[in-house]
């Protein structure tokens, strides 16, 4: 490590204690708010559909009609906890639901006490791998069964710092590795577009809160992502997913499954609403040196805010090479390959978006296949104390943690080594002719940690939504939103909802009996 | 340079079940029969498993290095890509990113 590189991690512990915050107080930290520009919710148009139904309304939407008086935020939540309460004994998207707390939270954000800031009054799902202070955290693990933290993670900290409401935890693959099962495999987390089909893949492993949000049971919410577990049920559900890079946001208080892969970010109901969730979870935290010493945070809310000329036409915030890779077309089939070629002419047509071809590296299958595996020895060091007093205790996703015993010291350096090949095969070739990058996969920019966003496209002709999912270089989530914002304003697909399935009469906490079951082998062959 | 003989299936399996000793897990602490209950593996679904991953991951994982050419080539290969657990910060630890 250079001196530049510990001057600036010293600089910025420093400038976090010197504004009182110490190492080991709760974290929100007040440097975070010095090295990011003000979050303000932009007076976005309002909806008529958002102004009848406040749970149709995005977090944007939902932040400005609070703000005009035209609705409150009691009203809000409570819109919320309805749907909860008719629907998701189908859905099955939340693990815990704090109803009553979030309603007080709501009549206090109504008189203006509590928290204030840009998430005041918005009820959040949040995914069940970050500690919650006084609200079981599980992580669908028998492990964590009886777990309650004293203490919020980093993100949950500032989620409510800024005014947010933790509606409920969301439900989740076991200990973040597939789409949201029990600890014993049974399927909970149903895609929100197909209710009464479980065998839909709903994406994971963030279903729940991806679900939560599609079926209009929460404004927004957080997931994690290690293999596309945010991108993944974006993309599945037609949401809008944001994966910032490896240390823009804090991983304190989240559930480990692979250190220097595990990401925290929002699924969200549109660029828009990512980028407010982004701008409030980033910045640097005493309490995870990877944030620390790291570009600032950009005006993330303008990167996300359409530019449109007088005469009503859409371009490009910044003129952006989008790099569309040989197999992107080549590997899409039936309805997904003439969405993808719609999505691409749509993109062409963006004032300042061109559309570059690129071809990956001979070694991009290996490097990016074989070598995900790399990050197994990554989930199985934290959890040594559970394999060894009761493996029994991992029920359907334990291959995988076995797996990670079986990686020697030097082949997991090797892995680093090839990371560091993969980087520069990134920046110095396949980003060396465009600014971001269409991927087919999340996986290769995981290993990297670099950003990416997932949004709506289509929908397949099982009326399934269909995703792109956009990479980018180290600390440009901007250009990402900027990207993502043009194409939302020229197309509608993130603004369409799912049909609500027929209400159930109870809501229940535990997998309906009938739902199928994944196996152990299953788990560890789709697991993040 | 000579090729060491590839394991049998019962040296995996013992090395398997010695690894994981080492490592203080007990693999008979797996049911032998499917348990609806956990949903965890049974013991020989988790030794299969663990046979088919060790003969396949570690290995190609092994096999790699970065490409050097010449006598010296595994020298050079040495010296290439010096490890990096988080790439991306690394990029902006070293003043690398923003320019672009």
């Amino acid at each position: 490590m250079s001196r530049e590189v510990n001057r600036r991690a010293f600089l910025a512990r420093s400038t976090a204690i010197a504004a009182g915050v110490t190492l080991a107080a709760q974290a929100v930290p007040a440097s975070a708010a010095t090295r990011k520009p003000t979050v303000t919710v932009p007076d976005v148009d309002v909806r008529e559909a958002a102004r009848r139904d406040p749970a149709e309304a995005t977090l944007a939407e939902a932040a400005v009609l609070m703000r005009r008086g035209r609705l409150k935020a009691v009203d809000l939540v409570q819109a919320h906890l309805d749907r909860i309460n008719k629907y998701d004994a189908t859905y099955q998207a939340f693990a815990v639901v704090v109803g009553e707390q979030a309603l007080a939270a709501a009549g206090n954000a109504d008189r203006g006490e509590g928290k204030r800031g840009p998430l005041s009054g918005i009820p959040l799902c949040i995914k069940d791998n970050y500690f919650t202070n006084g609200i079981a955290t599980r992580a669908n693990s028998f492990i964590f069964a009886d777990f309650v933290p004293d203490e919020d993670a980093t993100a949950v900290a500032r989620l409510k710092a800024a005014g947010g409401i933790v509606l409920g935890k969301g439900q989740m693959g076991p200990l973040a590795t597939t789409r949201a099962t029990t600890p014993n495999g049974t399927i909970t987390t149903v895609n929100a577009w197909t209710p009464n089909n479980a065998s839909t893949d709903p994406g994971g492993s963030s279903t729940g809160p991806a679900c939560a949000v599609a079926a209009r049971m929460a404004t927004s919410s957080i997931g994690t992502q290690t293999g596309g577990s945010i991108t993944g049920p974006s993309n599945q559900q037609n949401l809008t997913g944001l994966k910032p890079t490896m240390g823009r946001t804090s991983i304190h208080g989240v559930i480990p499954l692979s250190f220097t892969r595990d990401h925290s970010g929002p699924l969200a109901r549109d660029a828009m609403d990512a980028a407010l969730m982004l701008a409030v979870l980033a910045g640097p935290d005493p309490k995870d040196p990877r944030t620390l010493g790291l570009p600032a945070v950009p005006d993330l809310v303008r990167s996300a805010t359409p530019v449109v000329s007088s005469g009503g036409k859409v371009r490009l915030r910044r003129a952006t090479r989008i790099g569309v890779p040989t197999d992107y077309l080549g590997s899409a089939s039936g309805d997904v390959l003439s969405i993808r070629k719609t999505f691409l002419d749509k993109l062409a047509g963006v004032s300042g978006a061109t559309l570059v071809d690129v071809t990956y590296p001979d070694d991009w299958a290996l490097l990016t296949g074989t070598f995900n595996a790399i990050r197994l020895s990554e989930r199985t060091e934290p959890f040594r104390h559970w394999l060894r007093a009761d493996p029994t205790a991992f029920g359907v996703s334990l291959l995988t943690w076995l797996q990670g015993l079986m990686l020697s010291g030097d082949e997991w350096i090797t892995g680093q080594r090839a990371k560091n090949h993969l980087l520069r095969e990134v920046l110095d070739g396949v980003l060396s002719s465009c600014d971001v990058l269409l991927q087919t996969g999340p996986v290769p920019f995981d290993i990297l940690g670099l950003p990416e966003i997932a949004f709506p496209i289509g929908f397949d002709s099982a009326r399934v939504p269909v995703g792109a999912i956009l990479g980018g270089g180290p600390y440009e989530e901007d250009r990402l939103l900027e990207v993502a914002a043009a194409y939302q304003a020229v197309t509608d697909w993130h603004l369409r909802r799912p049909t609500d399935p027929a209400a159930a009469k109870l809501r229940s906490l535990t997998a309906e009996p009938n739902r199928p079951r994944i196996t152990a082998e299953e788990a560890a062959a789709t697991s993040s | 340079m000579s090729e060491p003989q590839q394991p049998t299936d019962e040296q995996l399996d013992t090395y398997i079940r010695a690894r994981l000793a080492l490592a203080g897990v007990d693999l008979n602490q797996l049911p032998e029969s499917s348990d609806p209950t956990t949903g965890a593996p049974t013991r020989s679904q988790a030794l299969d498993s663990l046979r088919t991953f060790v003969k396949s991951t570690p290995p190609a994982i092994a096999n790699w290095a970065p490409s050097a050419s010449g006598a010296w080539a595994a020298a050079y290969a040495q010296q290439a890509s010096p490890p990096l657990e988080y790439p991306s910060i690394t990029e902006a630890w070293t003043g690398t990113v923003g320019g672009r």
